[in-house]
């Protein structure tokens, strides 16, 4: 239980860095290409995914896929946060109604991978079948 | 707008790809921790997620911020059709629900 807990918290930085690896892909897309600000921030990127690859590879071991993914949805909440935060885009009752719409339906699909990977553990143990 | 909506797709697309590689990957086992990382599977895997990062950032140019996690979505249904073809996966009816549900999120949201 402590060390499922412990993984969803590390789970959910992780979900943060990445997020805040796409500011750093649209600030450096808003500069000129190769110029030092470019670099610099599509660095960043590279480094968030570096650290990115590396943790989820281990997270997909430690859990089951379908809580791994239905909690990277929050990823979507971080998006509109950040564009409001570091590029004032604005924060419509449109766009929240569709991103909880996608959110529920990354929720509905994950849920339906869950049961068919229960049925499969029923007959022989293979985690995470299902992306 | 809509050439990058479809650029950051694409993008998605090919994650998707790398994504299912990895998968067929990791049912496998390995000697060693590195091996887990440095195996063809996972070398092409990941250098095709790099080649992502570029595409994403080419659709940055025009999208705003907060849309790239909404097409981001789009990987379940890419992934969905990915293991269906690849993995033999069927995609249940609950799934399709959700893949549909997705897609009028993502359609709202880009109105």
């Amino acid at each position: 239980m402590k060390d499922k807990v412990r993984n969803l918290v590390i789970l959910h930085i992780m979900f943060m860095i990445f997020s805040l690896g796409a500011v750093a892909s649209k600030t450096a897309a808003n500069s000129e290409f190769l110029s030092l600000k470019f670099c610099f921030f599509y660095g960043l990127v590279l480094g968030g995914l570096f650290i990115y690859a590396i943790v989820w590879q281990q997270m997909l071991k430690r859990l089951p896929l379908v809580t791994a993914y239905a909690n990277k949805a929050v990823t979507v909440v971080w998006g509109i946060i950040w564009g409001f935060v570091f590029f004032n885009e604005a924060v419509t009752v449109r766009k929240i109604i569709g991103a909880v719409i996608v959110i529920t339906g990354v929720c509905i699909v994950v849920m339906a991978d869950k049961d068919n990977t229960e049925t499969a553990d029923d007959a022989e143990n293979t985690e995470g079948v299902s992306a | 707008m809509i050439k990058y909506i479809l650029v950051y797709i694409c993008s998605v697309f090919v994650a998707s790809v790398s994504q299912i590689i990895l998968k067929t990957s990791s049912g496998k086992k390995y000697d060693s921790f590195i091996k887990e990382y440095l195996n063809p599977r996972v070398i092409i895997a990941y250098s095709l997620f790099f080649g992502t990062t570029f595409i994403s950032l080419y659709a940055y140019k025009g999208l705003p911020l907060s849309m790239g996690p909404i097409l981001e979505a789009t990987g379940y249904i890419w992934v969905a059709i990915l293991s269906f073809i690849i993995l033999h996966e069927k995609i249940t009816k609950s799934k399709m629900l959700g893949l549909a549900v997705i897609i009028t999120g993502i359609v709202i949201y880009s109105m």
